[in-house]
């Protein structure tokens, strides 16, 4: 064993506190040692280049560099290793600059701890393993789950971008929620207009045919890793041909089964063969087997069918299918939902007539909605008094504790629309606070706070809200003070504006893709600032309402944030670089006992039962080594982190 | 003798570097990638070979690099201070702390501190000790 010793003075930076010849007395009699070399500046350019020679020349077994810290300097010095031909693992730096020379003012001492800290390198390196760096091939394709905004947007950048795309959609129209609004806050745009430059291209546009599109959907099962997913992917019958359908519609109301329409939350019937609703893309109608007659009672209705003008557009027989897909990425777009109303009891919602969510206004107030854009209470006849409850089941700890920052935007664009559907009509906002940030969001605000037809009422606890029906009148909105004196708020129509939440299909991927979630259920960052579209399993990617609340031009941006992610990370042509700094079980050591699986949160510890052991997926292993320490029968190695080499570090540090 | 995180510890350590502060030259800092990679053996190790303090640093608690293995370390450390009061070793030798990358002066007044409060203690003396309780058996 030959080690080279490389030890620069950094300027004065070094060589003022630390006495390099009496450095190199003490290390020349240790065992191994090889070379001693004093060098002024080891980093620039002079320094690499002779420091390359030199150990191309001398061909020492390890190196060790003495310099400044690891965190600055070691990829230069293992890249000028590996340009000598050598192993760049087979290094070793001490931090004698940060951690010994500048915070040491006495230079005996300096040089002491120096010394003892070269040493214990020195018996480190010598332990040290030539690792490599692996390569592996991997496939560029994308499954993207959820075809809402976010959705969308990244499947177009995605097939613009040259690569395949599985757009996974569990409706069967896309568009996600806001192809169901009437108006989008800020600016008022209709949500379909909004939508359709990006659904327009994703279906006809000059890159479509790279996207695969499964609507009626879901992901059944994901195998593998980063680079290398297999998905399987189970599609619903639709039981109307895409291909033969004309969209004529004469199927529609020949149905003679009616149920509630989930599209509008029920507030209208569909018939079994229906649209989601009208503009919904693609443009084709579909049956609902759980109201159909023939699966409900009456095998032999073919009224559809015979209504049909297109011979074989309407497949009974349809049983739907399973595909599976190669893809490198996941980009999960799920979205949320709404927090249950009915957790609120005072608020009625569900047990009085005429209290809704804020997503079934926006049904009733979206012209291909339920009452075709009029604002009707449920006997018909229009409100004309409207309370906008805020901040439901937000900001509290007994609910969820967060502000979700899109509601007041949304009710006040209710309000902006109430005007417009019902003028006069008296609206009063009740707030626990409002958030309307960012350049645009004060407008509707400004707008709703000037009509003379608006009020705003602030309440602190939402329990001192309560919704009480006055018969025929209407509802009353009682506000308790902490006093104990009320106030009465009349209104005959209400809308409750609640908490985003997951939605049922984040929960659900989250699972499938074991990424973990936070308290919310939201999945979660990598890191929070830096790396929000990223899940903690390498190649789960997200965008949109599935990683926290947001709008829909946070959603979308998420959405190319995580599309330039995965198209920087899988490049065509380009394998992956696997670092070899990873964890590695030894089979034959291994009891079994699965301890390591669950402390990897980047769920990089498998179990395989027929080695009978533990194996690390070195894709996804970051090397953290906390596996390595739990094993408790030392099975797991932690690459360049031995317990040997620490060990030797210790031995020697102290020595 | 310390045990650093790469992330935030060994950061907040180049920082009190940079800032030219001053830290007790008793300490021995060795970087692990992550706090979870300490062994408990790593710390008896280190006070068989005469370390009269051992001190694991890493990042804050919820800015984990590695997420969460920094909770991982603190249960350990719990754990391992039962063990170390069987031994005989007092808990003020092996303690548990957060540095962020950040913290350049916390990290010098931290590693300061802690070897104040080691010296009232005097040497470990793990010879003796054992021959203490080899004389009760």
């Amino acid at each position: 064993m030959r080690i080279g010793v490389y030890f620069c003075l950094c300027g004065p930076n070094i060589a003022e506190k630390i006495d390099s010849e009496a450095v190199r007395q003490a290390v020349e009699r240790l065992p191994g040692f090889g070379y001693y070399r004093t060098v002024e500046f080891l980093c620039s350019a002079v320094g690499t280049s002779a420091m390359e020679k030199d150990v191309r020349e001398n061909r020492p077994d390890r190196v060790v560099v003495a310099a400044c810290s690891v965190r600055d300097h070691e990829e230069t010095f293992r890249g000028v290793l590996a340009r000598a031909g050598m192993n760049p693992f087979l290094m070793q730096m001490v931090n004698v600059r940060e951690h010994i020379a500048w915070v040491t003012a006495d230079r005996e001492k300096a040089t002491e701890k120096a010394i003892r800290h070269l040493g214990a390198a020195m018996r480190r390196v010598a332990l040290h393993e030539p690792l490599e760096r692996r390569e592996i091939d991997v496939c560029t394709d994308v499954l993207v789950v959820g075809a809402g905004p976010a959705g969308l947007k990244a499947a177009l950048n995605f097939a613009e971008a040259g690569r395949k795309v599985c757009l996974v959609e569990k409706e069967p129209v896309l568009g996600g929620l806001p192809a169901r609004y009437e108006a989008m806050f800020p600016d008022m745009e209709c949500g379909p207009c909004v939508l359709e430059t990006v659904l327009g291209d994703v279906l006809h546009g000059p890159h479509a045919e790279r996207i695969e599109i499964l609507t009626l959907s879901s992901v059944a099962d994901v195998v593998g890793y980063y680079g290398n997913y297999t998905v399987t992917i189970r599609q619903s019958p639709r039981y109307i041909s895409p291909d033969l359908c004309i969209a004529c519609g004469e199927c529609i109301p020949v149905c003679p089964a009616v149920s509630g329409n989930p599209f509008n939350y029920g507030i209208n019937g569909r018939k079994a063969v229906d649209y989601a609703f009208q503009g919904g893309l693609p443009n084709l109608p579909f049956i609902d087997p759980e109201s159909c007659l023939r699966t409900t009672g009456n095998e032999d209705c073919r009224l559809c069918r015979e209504a049909c003008p297109v011979e074989g557009a309407v497949v009974y027989e349809d049983s739907g299918k399973q595909v599976t897909r190669q893809v490198g990425a996941i980009l999960v777009a799920t979205g949320a939902g709404l927090y249950d109303c009915s957790r609120l009891p005072n608020l009625g919602y569900g047990r009085l007539p005429d209290v809704f969510t804020s997503l079934e206004f926006e049904r009733i107030l979206a012209a291909n909605g339920p009452t075709g854009g009029a604002i009707r209470k449920t006997d018909g006849s229009p409100p004309k008094r409207i309370a906008i409850l805020h901040c439901v089941g937000s900001l509290d700890p007994r609910h969820k504790e967060y502000c979700s920052g899109v509601c007041c935007e949304t009710a006040f664009k209710f309000n902006r629309l109430v005007a417009h559907k019902l003028p006069g009509a008296e609206v009063t906002h009740f707030y626990k606070t409002f958030s309307v940030p960012g350049k645009r969001g004060y407008k509707l605000f400004g707008e709703a706070g000037a009509r003379a037809s608006t009020r705003f009422v602030r309440y602190d606890d939402i329990d001192r809200l309560e919704i009480r029906s006055d018969g025929s009148r209407g509802h009353h909105v009682v506000l308790t003070s902490p006093g104990g004196g009320s106030s009465v708020t009349e209104s005959d129509m209400v809308v409750l504006c609640p908490a985003l939440v997951p939605s049922e299909g984040t929960a659900r991927m989250a699972q499938m893709l074991e990424a973990a979630t936070d308290r919310f259920g939201f999945m979660e960052e990598l890191h929070g600032r830096m790396d929000s579209v990223r899940s903690k399993v390498r190649g789960i990617y997200m965008a949109g309402t599935c990683q926290a609340p947001m709008d829909t031009q946070k959603a979308v941006e998420q959405a190319l944030a995580a599309s330039g992610a995965i198209l920087a990370g899988l490049v065509p042509g380009r394998k992956l670089v696997i670092e070899p700094v990873t964890a590695l079980v030894d089979a034959e050591r291994c009891s079994a006992c699965r301890s390591c699986i669950p402390v990897c949160p980047y769920k990089a510890i498998s179990f395989d039962s027929e080695k009978d052991s533990a194996v690390v997926n070195s894709v996804l292993c970051v090397g953290c080594g906390t596996c390595v320490s739990t094993c408790p029968s030392g099975a797991i190695k932690g690459n360049h982190f031995t317990d040997e080499q620490v060990f030797a570090e210790i031995e020697g540090v102290l020595s | 003798m310390g045990f650093l995180c790469n992330w935030c510890s060994y950061a907040g350590a180049d920082k009190a570097g940079t800032a030219q502060l001053q830290v007790p030259p008793n300490l021995s800092a060795i970087r692990v990638m992550c706090t979870g990679r300490v062994d408990p053996q790593f710390v008896l190790k280190a006070f068989r070979e005469g370390a009269d303090g051992v001190v694991i640093l890493g990042c804050h608690l919820g800015d984990c690099h590695y997420k969460e293995q920094n909770y991982r370390a603190l249960q350990r450390h719990r754990i391992l201070l039962a063990m170390l009061r069987q031994l005989g070793i007092e808990e003020e030798r092996c303690r548990l702390d957060f540095v962020s990358a950040a913290e350049g002066e916390g990290f010098a007044r931290l590693v300061t501190g802690m070897v104040e409060a080691i010296k009232p203690l005097g040497p470990l003396d793990l010879a003796a000790d054992r021959h203490g309780s080899d004389q009760l058996t």
